[in-house]
């Protein structure tokens, strides 16, 4: 075999797997453009679902708006208020006469005060009832005896302890706050498996380094769906606490709007609820996906 | 007095029905750098003396003692490989071994890192660290717990039934590892694992520890296995000394060999 055969089969090969990395290159492309398009496709069909079932929604308040003869407001009507409120949402007359955006800012400021300081008290004593069983005999029947309490009736008692109808709206979202998160966050520390344990034990662990890497990283899921459930309830018991307390509020917006005879504002209103709560549960969401792992 | 020495052991456990006896008069004297198989049926307590050695358990009676200290709880001198790798699966494969050689290992951070990376790289995983063990194969999680087990450098490695978990093939490979880093030790460690697999033993042992079925198990036999090392497993299984241990293994643990020791008749 003469040296120019080896050279002829040498540049063939060569031009072979150039062409056979082009060609790959090539399919990777197609490939990643196809998975685009599917991406692309799915998000498009969910948009296009989801505003049927908004058109279908409004289609019926439309129908139910004409029905009762403009009593109730149809969308229209109920968006452009909504449009004018959520244009000058900061101004402020007065007591009764507050912009949607001051009243918003009141409510979540309720909302988060008393879910952070009911979360300071659930978490630890979920902790504790997780961790040991005497401290679970003891808080477990109370946390059973009061859980199903509407939180509304609390609100008398805030009254008489605080004198301070916005202290007792605090009062009555802390109370909220604390059973989902207490429940939550004394399951997750119990459930940890004795697997883990014995890693601690075996690897001689010190106490921080146990608490550290193995039950606070195990439990903080549970702990994180315990917040979510908790916050979601603290928003829907914020609208009901500002009727009772007024002064201040989405809560007390709507409540103001019924008086005023005005159902725009008030289904204004529901609409903004609607998306604050979601945005929570949205962000809580997002908390959680951060904190999860994979067994 | 050898290594580690089990004297008298009795374990107990108290149940609403009274005391229950796992295991009792266990007696074994082991030696440096032995490897030792514990093998019998489920439930027999093969879990529960390792779990005395490892400290785990306290003897009701008797005493473990290694290097002639009493063993009273877990401690850095016994690296243990649980049954189900145990890694914290929140952890990155480096920081599954970086927190225990953390706890065990005194020096400076910069040592332990270097201990760490010596011991993923010894199993050929260093550049799989930052995964978590999730994205792990089972038997990629075997070798990160026995890296995290050989990571502490412990005197003694107790491996509870290490591969039970891994498909045939696996387990092959995991078993060449282990004998592998036994070896890179200079055959300093002692190793004691429980199994169910009579090849494996007989592979990797120089004793067999047969236990008799639970409760209040007892060592039925000692097996020595005296298969020159290192082992070739396509070799040993034709030695005749191979085939007359794998026979006496199979009549200590198995009664039936064929239906017809199960008194059925066969018909042509």
């Amino acid at each position: 075999m003469s040296d120019r055969d080896t050279l002829t089969i040498g540049t063939f090969e060569e031009a072979k797997t150039a062409s056979v990395a082009t060609a790959r290159k090539q399919v990777i492309r197609n490939e990643k453009l196809s998975a685009l398009i599917e991406k692309t496709i799915t998000k498009s069909k969910s948009l296009f679902l989801a505003s049927l079932g908004l058109i279908i929604v409004g289609g019926l308040w439309e129908l139910l708006s004409s029905i009762t003869k403009d009593a109730l407001p149809g969308p229209i009507a109920t968006l452009t208020v909504l449009y004018e409120m959520v244009s000058d949402p900061f101004y402020d007359y007065g007591p009764n006469d507050k912009g949607i955006g001051l009243q918003l800012f009141n409510s979540i400021k309720t909302v988060l005060l008393g879910f952070c300081l009911g979360s300071l008290v659930a978490i630890p004593i979920g902790i504790l009832m997780g961790a040991s069983t005497i401290c679970k005999q003891i808080f477990y029947p109370i946390v059973q005896l009061l859980k199903p309490v509407s939180p509304l009736a609390w609100f008398p008692i805030g009254l008489v302890v605080f004198k301070d109808t916005g202290l007792a709206t605090i009062f009555i979202v802390f109370i909220t706050s604390l059973w989902s998160t207490l429940i939550n966050t004394s399951f997750g520390i119990a459930s940890l498996p004795q697997d883990h344990k014995n890693v601690a034990k075996a690897f001689g662990f010190s106490k921080m380094r146990y608490l550290t890497k193995i039950l606070i990283p195990f439990s903080l899921p549970h702990i994180i769906t315990g917040l979510k459930l908790s916050i979601s309830v603290a928003w829907l018991v914020i609208v009901a606490g500002e009727m009772l307390s007024g002064g201040a509020g989405i809560g007390f917006f709507v409540w103001d709007s019924w008086n005023a005879l005005s159902l725009e504002k008030v289904i204004s209103a529901i609409i903004i609820i609607g998306i604050v709560g979601l945005l929570f549960d949205r962000l809580f969401t997002y908390i959680e996906s951060k904190v999860a792992y994979k067994a | 007095m050898s290594y580690l020495e089990i004297k008298d052991l009795e374990i107990s456990f108290p149940t609403p029905k009274g005391k229950y006896t796992a295991v009792r008069d266990i007696n074994l004297s082991i030696q440096k750098g032995e490897i030792i198989s514990i093998i019998g049926h489920s439930g027999c307590g093969k879990s529960t003396i390792l779990n005395a050695i490892a400290g785990m358990l306290t003897p009701s009676t008797g005493s473990v003692v290694l290097n002639n200290e009493n063993i009273k709880g877990p401690g850095p001198d016994r690296g243990i490989v649980f049954q189900n790798y145990s890694l914290l699966p929140w952890l990155t494969v480096y920081q599954n071994l970086f927190q225990v050689v953390d706890s065990v290992v005194k020096g400076t951070t910069q040592e332990k890192h270097e201990i760490v990376a010596k011991n993923l790289k010894m199993v050929s995983l260093f550049e799989h660290k930052d995964k978590l063990p999730g994205q792990l194969s089972g038997g990629m999680k075997q070798r990160v717990a026995i890296a995290r087990a050989f990571a502490i450098n412990p005197g003694v490695l107790l491996m509870d039934e290490p591969f039970g978990a891994l498909d045939a093939l696996t387990k092959g490979t995991m078993q060449l590892e282990v004998l592998k880093l036994w070896n890179l030790d200079n055959r300093e460690k002692t190793i004691i694992m429980i199994t169910h697999d009579i090849e494996e033993a007989l592979f990797l042992s120089d004793r067999i520890v047969v236990l008799n079925n639970g409760p209040s198990s007892t060592i039925k036999e000692i097996v020595e296995v005296h298969l020159p090392r290192p082992r070739n497993k396509i070799e040993i299984v034709k030695m005749p000394e191979y085939i007359e241990l794998r026979d006496r293994l199979l009549h200590l643990l198995i009664d039936h060999f064929s239906i017809e020791d199960m008194g059925m008749k066969y018909k042509n």
